[in-house]
């Protein structure tokens, strides 16, 4: 095993863990620049200087696009609703499930190590991708799970040609622009960047924090807010048999 | 002349066009301007001109010019029509980009680039599906968009990836290869939007421009669908796998697309809606022709998707010019429209030949042979009752056309060729017979200044009747390519030159020839299929194989051109 590949496996895993549970958008980013370098370099053969340069020029525009979508963001993102830990095991189970399975069947042209890591960043694209209404977040899982399928695609068939890698660096720097306009049209429109459908029925709260959450709503895990005190109603002659719901009122989220 | 001056074309212009969308009338002077030169360059396309580039190869094909030209012209009409009704100032750039985008995708010979590049093509979307200013509405679709376009991404880049590559030892040849093409027309699904894939879609109707939707949901996609078709033809097809159980679902998925987007399009009093599920439901049609894995198939899901994509397009600009007339887009507030636009009437007509069309036009061939190849018994007749029942659709708008005018069509603009009142007359106050000589002379010259200066009021004034004849034009391109002229038939019959290392080559030999000179005729047997295994042609509803031919899959490359 290439000790440089592992080393560029291990950033490859760390950053995407910081990419999906970091509640800081910056920190988060930076984890996604991680990733993507990292990601541009595994492969065996390396890939020829000039690609190479061309990948990391593109990871550098993709992080600048999005950069400047989150500047002077003063809320952190949800983050991870497991948590970085759940998220790290995730990542390395799915990571050993890629190596063992390196080649799926037939005779691989590339390194294990980039099977490994092209599926921990898919695991981790997956909850962002399927639950988040962070706009954020779903567009750094759609990073993730794209940069998930290129590593597998390297384990699979070896370094990609030139001409793949230039297109692969308009695939990247296009999702990042496309983050951008989407992270910057939610702040605009709501001034948060959370967005829910409006024609959809307001979701209930998390099971874990219980329908009544202490005082908490929530919406995704990291917006947790104080619950808007209810003016008292008229005496009513029976107890509610069960907990009161939230009202329209009380959730900040509810309609949109 | 090979595709790379169309490339260049189309992402410099879209570039500029992006660049300066601050100046609205710029960004579409450029975004017309690029179009017309893509068009110019489209037609140029050779079959016989490849280029080798970073280790693969952009080749030309009488299919690829036909799509790349009438695509250039397309998007023109369309961004015309965008000045005479409403539009986005990201909108040309969005066309051009999406073109090059997906001629790029067709032009590469390596599937597994060609999805990068269709993917990537469809992220230029995101700019024009929020709109200025943001709502919260149009940032959920337009999340909700770029969700579907990394999963089917993802999808497309996992099974060329997987089979893109020598597999002699693979021990489980029918699960690999049916979990590889099950992935790759699940990616097709989802960038169509076909049913049960249609939400994001249904709401992108919504919130893009229209003159944007058929790129969004016609063009883009079907770039993407054709990489996918020819993937499958090279790499799947010539297997001969039992893959019954996966075209069952595609066929399933295929089927409800059809069927349901007719009567989805049916209920919809909203143009967009009504355009945007006939798209579905022509797209279903087209993922039929994955289903197929037939030689038989090649030519007919390629003519059709050329041809729906076209006739979407036009039903699209003729949605684009009734809104531009009558300022709404609901059919109850449409009753009159079609005294009141004659010429969006003859539109409409068209563009309902072309889409529906009769026994001997290549449109209504190809959909019936898809539909033979893929379905057999009674669903297979609803499913080309459903296409037929489209005339419903048609018809309905025909009615409300004709019907008593409501106050929208009567404070809408008419067809009537008008000439703003901005020529002055001038008296001859001259006495002599040079002076008047002179003086007529003069009024002559200013008379023409008069009516120079007054052509762009003159535009305005007309501008439905300028935007119902455009809507003409490209239903009469629609018709005619139905209709199976520019040749469509002979360039969805050609086959395009393989490209990148597949399942053809032996174990643990990877080429070191360049990508694209291994002969396709090898492509069967490298594989060892089971012996025993059903040929995957035929209908997988049916069951019943179809005859053993000789097809594109396994024909070689050189008749490509």
């Amino acid at each position: 095993m290439n000790v440089l590949l592992a080393g560029l496996t291990a950033a490859v895993l760390a950053g995407a863990v910081v990419a999906v549970s970091a509640r800081e958008a910056r920190a988060s980013l930076l984890g996604l620049l991680v990733v993507l370098l990292a990601s541009s370099l595994l492969a065996d053969p390396l890939p020829r200087p000039l690609p190479l340069a061309a990948r990391i020029a593109a990871a550098l525009l993709a992080a600048r696009l999005i950069s400047i979508s989150i500047r002077g963001l003063d809320r952190p993102t949800a983050g991870s609703r497991l948590g970085w830990p759940v998220e790290a095991l995730a990542a390395v189970a799915a990571g050993v499930v890629g190596f063992g399975t390196h080649g799926l069947g037939a005779t691989p042209l590339g390194p294990a190590l980039a099977s490994a890591a092209g599926c921990a960043v898919g695991i981790l694209a997956a909850a962002p991708m399927v639950t988040s209404r962070d706009v954020y977040r779903l567009g750094t899982g759609a990073m993730l799970l794209l940069v998930g399928g290129l590593l597998i695609r390297v384990g699979l068939g070896g370094t990609p040609s030139d001409l793949e890698q230039l297109v692969t660096c308009g695939l990247i720097a296009g999702v990042g622009g496309a983050v951008a306009v989407v992270v910057r049209a939610a702040r605009a429109a709501t001034g948060d960047l959370s967005v829910g459908d409006d024609t959809a029925a307001p979701r209930p709260p998390s099971r874990h924090l219980g329908r009544s959450g202490g005082g908490i709503t929530a919406r995704d895990a990291a917006h947790l807010e104080p619950v808007a005190p209810v003016a008292p109603g008229p005496a009513s002659p029976e107890a509610p048999a069960r907990p009161r719901r939230r009202t329209p009122a009380a959730d900040p989220f509810a309609g949109r | 002349m090979t595709v790379l001056p169309f490339l260049a074309i189309t992402f410099g212009a879209a570039a500029a066009s992006l660049l300066l969308r601050a100046n609205a009338r710029m960004a579409a002077a450029i975004g017309i301007a690029g179009l017309l030169a893509a068009a110019a360059a489209a037609a140029r396309i050779r079959p016989e001109d490849t280029l080798a580039i970073g280790g693969s190869e952009l080749a030309g094909s009488e299919y690829l010019r036909l799509f790349a030209l009438i695509g250039s012209l397309v998007a023109l009409a369309l961004t015309v029509l965008g000045l005479a009704s409403v539009s986005h100032r990201n909108a040309p750039g969005v066309l051009l980009a999406g073109m090059g985008s997906a001629v790029l995708a067709l032009a590469l010979t390596d599937a597994r680039i060609g999805v990068l590049a269709a993917t990537a093509g469809g992220l230029f979307g995101v700019l024009v599906t929020i709109a200025s200013p943001a709502t919260p509405r149009s940032v959920v679709v337009a999340s909700r968009e770029l969700r579907a376009l990394a999963v089917a991404g993802v999808l497309a880049i996992l099974a060329t990836a997987w089979i893109g590559r020598p597999l002699g030892g693979l021990a489980v040849v029918p699960e690999v290869f049916g979990f590889a093409y099950l992935g790759f027309a699940a990616a097709v699904a989802i960038r169509f939007g076909a049913i049960p894939f249609h939400f994001w879609a249904a709401r992108l109707a919504d919130a893009a421009p229209e003159v944007t939707l058929p790129m969004l949901m016609a063009w883009g996609p079907a770039a993407f669908a054709i990489v996918a078709l020819t993937w499958a033809d090279q790499s799947v097809a010539p297997l001969l796998l039992p893959l019954t159980a996966e075209r069952v679902a595609i066929v399933a998925v295929g089927a409800a697309s059809a069927v349901l987007g007719i009567v989805a399009a049916a209920i919809q009093d909203d143009l967009e809606h009504v355009v945007g599920y006939t798209i579905i439901a022509d797209a279903g049609i087209a993922i039929l022709g994955l289903a197929a894995l037939s030689p038989e198939a090649w030519s007919p899901a390629r003519e059709w998707i050329l041809v729906f994509i076209t006739v979407r397009s036009a039903f699209a600009a003729w949605a684009v010019a009734m809104r531009g007339a009558f300022r709404t887009r609901r059919i109850s507030e449409l009753g009159g429209w079609a005294v009141r636009a004659p010429l969006l009437a003859v539109a409409l007509v068209l563009v309902a030949a072309a889409a529906v069309g009769f026994p001997g036009l290549v449109a209504w061939e190809a959909r019936a042979s898809l539909v033979d190849l893929t379905i057999a018994g009674p669903i297979g007749i609803i499913v080309v009752v459903s296409s037929v029942a489209q005339l419903a659709i048609y018809g309905r708008l025909l009615v409300v056309g004709l019907s008593k005018p409501s106050a929208a069509v009567v404070a809408g603009l008419s067809e009537r060729p008008t000439w703003p009142d901005i020529v002055e007359g001038r008296r001859v106050v001259g006495l002599s017979r040079a002076e008047r000589a002179f003086e007529r002379g003069g009024h002559a010259i200013g008379g023409s200044l008069d009516v120079l200066w007054g052509i762009p009021a003159a535009i305005r004034a007309n501008r439905a009747l300028l935007a119902g004849a455009i809507a003409v034009l490209v239903a009469a391109l629609a018709l005619s390519l139905s209709a199976g002229g520019f040749g469509i038939v002979e360039a969805s019959q050609a086959v395009p030159v393989p490209g990148g290392p597949g399942p053809a080559e032996g174990p643990g030999a990877p080429s070191s020839e360049p990508p694209g000179s291994s002969s396709p005729a090898e492509s069967p047997g490298s594989v060892s299929a089971p012996a025993s295994a059903p040929p995957s042609s035929g209908s997988p509803v049916s069951g019943e194989p179809a005859p053993p031919s000789v097809g594109p899959s396994v024909q070689p490359s050189a008749s490509a051109s």
